[in-house]
Order: C-alpha cells, then structure tokens, then sequence
C-alpha cells in the first residue's frame, strides 16, 4: 500500500510543477519531499474539508450563501493546482440551524465522508453541539462562524477548534465605546437573542455603557413575534437600540418599528446587517411602503471584512473576479466575501502546516504562524497556544441607501480588560490570483 | 399604559391568525374526526402558488383567489388519493398519514419554490393606526385578517346550522353506516368536507403569511398554536376556535412582552395552557357534550 502510495505521489508531483510557476502559492516547500496520504482526510491528491450551515429555516437567509463563496474560491484555487497540488474536496451539509441536525451531519462528515477538518461551521447553539465530539475525536475545527467566545477563549479544553471573526464581546465593547463618545446621551436599548450571542454582545456593552442602557430585550429564534420586544423598547424610552440579531430579525424589528411609528437610531451588529439581504428580504412588501433598504437607511453597523459595496477595494475586485469566473448563480454578496475570506485563511492554514500535514500538525500551524498572517480580514488574528480568538478589530460604518461609509476606523480590543486602540496597521495586498503563500512551520 | 395597549393588540391579531388556523382544523374535525397534521403544509403550498403568480404581475387578489380553489382541489385530492386508503381502520392509521403528509408537502413545496424566506406582500398597509400622537400595533392589515377571519366562522357556523350539506356533513363524520343508510352519499360528503378545510386552511396561510415571511417551514410553530387554539374551543365549534384562538394570542403576548425573557417562555406557555383548561374542562371551553369520545 504504502509502495502504491508512493508511485502515485512521484508523479502527481511532477504532473503539478506547472502549476506552481504560474500560481506561486501552491508548492513552495513542495521540494522536501513528495505527497503522502498523511492523515485521515488527506490523499496525495486531495483534501477532503467539511462544514455544516442552514441552508433552510430561519437562519438560511444570508448564512446560506456562505459555503457558495468558500466553494466559488476552493474551485478557482483547484484550477491553480490546490494546496501542494493537492485539489480541495469541499462537502457542507444542511443542519437548518437545528443543533440536533448539527450533530448528526457533523458525525456524518467525521465518521463517513472522513474529512481532515471542519471548517466555518456556522452559528452559536448548533456548533455548540458538536464541540465536545470534535474535540474529543482530534478533528481540527477551523474557524467556526460564529463569535461565541466557546471557540476560543479555552484552548485547553477545546485544543482542536479555532475562532476567526470577531468574538461578540469584543464587538460589543467597540459599539459600548461609539456609543459614549458620540451619543453621551442617547437612551439605549438592547434587542438581543436569548443565547449566547446575546448574552456576550450585552457584556461587552455593558463594560461602556451600562449607565445608558434602559431596556434589554431578548427574542427567541423561531418566535417570530418581536411585537412584546419592540414595545417594551419603545414603552421604556430608548432613542437608540443596539441589536445582536440575525438578518431576519433584523428585517422583523424594521417591520415592527414600521408598525409601532417607533424610529430611534439603530445600530445592528454585524450579524445581522447586511442592508441588501435585509432590503431582499422586505421587497415585497405593499405599495412602496418598504420596498428597498431604505428602511436601514441611516443604521450603524460594523464591519471586519471589506463589503461589496467598496468596489474600489482590491480585496473585493479579487474576489469578484473569483465569483465571476468560479461561482455559481446570483452576484457575489457579503455573506460570500465571508466565505471566500474564511477559505483564504483555511488555504493559510494548509499551507502552513506543510507538505504532508497532520490534525496536530495543523493546529500547531495556527497556533505558531496565525497571528502574522494578512488577508482580506482588516485586524489580525489572535492565535497563540494560549488563545484560540479570531481577528480582534472592527470597523462603525452607516448605512446609506444600499451601501455604506465608515464612521469610525478600525479599533482593536481584547476579551477581559482589555482596552480599545486604534489599529494603525496597513491593509494586506492582495497575493496573485488571490492565493496566499505561507511558508511551512511544523516540518 | 402605551406598552400594555400595543402588546394587547399584538396578542389580537395574533390570536386572530390561531383563530383562522383552528378553524380549518374543526372544520376538517367536524366533518371527518380526524386531526389533519398536514393542514400547515397544505396552506403552505398554497400560499406559495398565490406568491408565485403576484411575483409574476397578478393581482393579490386574483392570486389569493387561485390559492383558494387549489386548496380545494388540494384537499379533496389527498383525501380522495390518500386518506380514503386508511378511513374505516383504526383512527390513529389517518392521523399517522396526515403526519406523513405534513412532511412530504413541505418537502415538495422546497423542491418547487425553494427554501429561502421571502416576503408576502398585504394588500393593505403595514404602518399602525394614528391614534392621539402614537401609532398603535394595529395596522390595516391586522384589521383585514380580523374582518376575514370573522366572516370565515360566521360562514362556518351557517354551513353546519342552517344547512342540508352541513347536515350531511357532519352526520357522515358521526356514523357512516346510518347515514349511509338514510341516503347521504358519505364518500363525497368527506372529500367536500376535506376540499373545505383546506380552502379555510389556505386562507390562515395567506392572512399569516400577509407582511410577514413566508419559507416552507413558516406555519409549522402555527400548526402548534392553531392545534392548541382548537382544543381550547372544545375542537367542535367554530366560535370556540376562535375564542380560543384569541386566549392564545393575548395570553402568549403578555408571556412574551411582560415575563422576563418571556420570548423563550412562549411554546411552553402554550404547553401550560392546553393542560390548564384540559385538566379543568377536558372536553374544552365550547364542548357541546361531553359524552362523546374524542
């Protein structure tokens, strides 16, 4: 077997050198030796990555459009020879935002489709549920889509999973520090979701302006009556209110605000702001009344990523181009900039753990070269042996029509104590055709 | 006092909706004695046909028309095909088969329409009525529902009281072999009765659906309530669906807008509720009597 092996490797290897004059990123330490089937998942041709989203159900709108970037980008990196000329076998699977369906495809992924890694899997309550199975079976769990603080505030406990945007407590804390600068005295009000999404954006808030907070409102996802929430808003005085919502509550709260002539600023998390996605989901609506983003209009957000409504970014053209060139139906969104973001990292990673990598070998990657790598994420990652967060800055932007302008550069900060800076760093040029090339660090 | 009025109102148009839900649920009670679990998914296709023909320029009003009779072809169909295999045997093989429904229409509707939320649009306005300086959470559309639901029972009520077919109706739900005998024709007095509630179904799923999402999942949590809202009002009487109806939705409005964290509270209120009135009145609110087997 391992003869066999071997033979095939030899000449996969001399078939992909011309791949790796033309792409640049794909074999640079490829001369150390040849391709092995070195972990479960890997052959010498292939690596085999799985994740878990809701394709359907209340968190499909947005969430759902994900995995096509991560796809469209796996797919145009396979045209330039892959990852050490291995090509990426991308699977995702539905879970509807169920945490029993999380379970049962994740498990499905490990244990049938045999993949390497999990990667992005999406949202707080379903990758809660297979957190402990992922961990306890030594399968690296990349960059979960989320920004629970569960990822990576304990890599003691969860040595195998990894965060990567910024945690909801962090972001919390920049929208708190906005909030006291610029509107000292404005009323605040919370309308959260009643997990932890919710719970760690409200203490993050809180650690700024608790004194301003008037009313905190929680809403279960599925309930899809925000009027008691909405009410109590507007029944306890707040003149601005802070959502940690997901888009459709988003559109939800807009529609209830509408009813209620209830019309404070709003600032909505990054989760759940995406003004096209939230101006879609409103369209039909009677006689012009809603028809665009128009209700957003003016909204505060935050971004970590780079929007498509930079056409100027040469991150977003990059991707554009991948979009058109690899991607499937529709224009290329934010939810797919997050996807193909995410894929760029994962590719770091790879490339990172060297020419044969391995489970460990992976996370030892992150864990020694993730705090340096660039990409199209504006602040750097956190990754260390005693940290396994994500990127740690954000940008305030408002919303105008359907697009955006930033209030407020990007500031970093920390869980805990940590205080806020301004983030003086230059943002990453984009590498030829849009793939990264990390040196190995474990072999 | 503006928050105690705007959630009581909330808790009204929503009761209202239960209300228009429970009715096709006795409605199909009352002439078949059986709960239809698929009922959801059914209103759901059709309310996804409605959405395809306004998005392809019809009026809403032509379009909630069309919906109407595909519910009623819809229903008759199932029950024709599918249903009419299990009456007779053991009650619980049809409610097994409704349940079976519930989850092959839904998939059905995926595969046609797809799974993403959409809007459904309302013909009348969604800002809330002007009263003094506030606008309050009752909107044209909460008005229409209320006025749609309201013609519905009263027409639900005359059917059954007042007329032969309603008689029939509800004597070939009761015992087969009498009515049989005294010249119903049964066979199609079940297939209208099961074409009825699906058009009564139907027309829940389009009033639900006006100014708010609609997926292929969207009336599952109202299949839930509108099931509760029915057993409330006694499973048999169209005022007793929508009285419980209205209980549901003002009670579940306070859970939501006045117990802390009172959104996560709802299902479970529900769940509270149906014992309460079960253990206090098993036979419901509006039992008509309670020697019957239900």
């Amino acid at each position: 077997m391992t003869v066999l092996a071997a033979a095939t490797a030899a000449s996969t290897l001399a078939a992909c050198g011309g791949g790796g004059d033309d792409g640049g990123g794909g074999t640079s330490s490829g001369d150390s030796g040849s391709n092995e089937a070195s972990d479960i998942g890997i052959t010498e041709t292939s690596i085999k990555l799985g994740a878990h989203f809701p394709l359907t159900g209340v968190a499909a709108p947005g969430y759902s459009e994900i995995p096509t970037g991560a796809q469209a980008y796996f797919d145009c990196l396979n045209e330039q020879g892959g990852v050490n000329g291995r090509e990426i076998e991308y699977i995702y699977r539905d879970d509807a935002y169920n945490p029993t369906n999380t379970s049962q495809v994740v498990q499905q992924l490990v244990l049938e489709d045999e993949v390497f890694a999990i990667v992005g899997g999406l949202g707080t309550p379903t990758h809660s549920a297979v957190l402990d199975f992922l961990n306890s079976e030594g399968v690296p769990d990349l960059f979960v889509s989320s920004g629970s603080l569960l990822w990576g505030d304990d890599p003691e406990t969860n040595p195998y999973t990894f965060g990567w945007q910024t945690d909801y407590t962090s972001e919390g804390k920049i929208i708190g520090d906005y909030i006291a600068e610029n509107f000292p005295d404005a009323q605040v009000g919370l309308f959260l979701q009643d997990d932890d999404f919710g719970e760690d954006g409200e203490a993050g808030i809180r650690e700024y302006i608790d004194d301003q907070i008037v009313a905190a409102e929680r809403y279960t996802p599925g309930n899809t009556n925000v009027g008691p929430q909405i009410a109590a808003l507007q029944a306890a005085g707040a003149d601005f209110v802070v959502g940690f919502n997901v888009p459709s509550y988003t559109a939800l709260s807009q529609l209830t605000a509408l009813q209620l002539g209830y019309d404070p600023q709003w600032f909505y998390s990054n989760v759940g702001s995406d003004p096209t996605l939230v101006g879609n989901l409103l369209n039909n609506f009677s006689e012009g009344q809603v028809s665009d983003a128009s209700l957003l209009d003016g909204a505060l957000t935050t971004d970590y990523l780079p929007t498509v409504d930079e056409p100027d970014n040469p991150w977003v053209q990059e991707f554009q181009r991948i979009w058109d060139e690899c991607g499937g139906e529709g224009e290329l969104t934010n939810y797919r900039i997050y996807g193909m973001s995410q894929a760029y990292t994962t590719v770091q990673a790879l490339q990172a753990a060297g020419q044969n990598p391995t489970r460990d070998g992976l996370v030892e990657a992150i864990e020694t070269a993730g705090s340096e790598w660039e990409g199209p994420v504006l602040a750097p990652f956190r990754y260390s042996e005693d940290s396994h967060m994500g990127t740690a800055g954000m940008s305030i932007s408002r919303v105008t029509g359907t697009t955006t302008e930033e209030v407020a550069p990007v500031q970093l900060t920390d869980i805990g104590d940590a205080e806020i800076e301004a983030y003086d760093g230059e943002p990453a040029e984009v590498p030829e055709n849009g793939i990264p090339d990390e040196e190995s660090v474990v072999d | 006092m503006q928050q105690f009025v705007n959630v009581t109102l909330t808790g009204l148009t929503e009761g209202m909706v239960y209300a228009a839900f429970a009715l096709a649920l006795v409605l199909i009670w009352r002439s078949t004695r059986i709960v239809n679990f698929a009922q959801g998914s059914m209103a759901a296709a059709t309310a996804f046909i409605a959405l395809a023909l306004i998005q392809s320029g019809w009026s809403y009003w032509a379009a909630l028309v069309v919906a109407l009779v595909s519910g009623f072809v819809l229903g008759a169909v199932i029950e024709r095909v599918v249903v009419r295999r299990v009456e007779g045997g053991p009650e619980l093989n049809a409610v097994i088969v409704t349940l079976g429904l519930f989850v092959a229409i839904q998939a059905g509707i995926a595969i046609v329409f797809g799974s993403s939320f959409q809007s459904f649009p309302t013909p009348f306005g969604l800002q809330g009525f002007q009263v003094g300086d506030n606008r309050i959470a009752f909107t044209p559309t909460s008005l229409y529902v209320i006025v749609a639901v309201l013609i519905t029972m009263g027409l639900l009520v005359a059917l059954f009281r007042f007329t032969r077919v309603g008689l029939a109706m509800r004597a070939s739900a009761f015992g087969q072999e009498v009515a049989r005998l005294l010249g119903v024709r049964v066979g199609r007095m079940l297939t209208l009765g099961w074409g009825l509630a699906a058009v009564v179904g139907s027309l829940a799923g389009l009033l639900i659906a006006g100014g708010e999402f609609i997926y292929p999942a969207y009336m599952d949590s109202l299949i839930v309530f509108g099931f509760v809202a029915a057993v409330l009002g006694g499973l048999d009487s169209p005022i007793g669906a929508v009285v419980g109806g209205l209980i549901l939705g003002l009670a579940l409005s306070y859970v939501s807008g006045y117990v802390p964290r009172g959104s996560a509270l709802v299902n479970v209120s529900a769940l509270v509720i149906l014992m309460v009135v079960l253990l206090v009145r098993p036979g419901g609110l509006f039992a008509s009597s309670t020697a019957r087997r239900a």
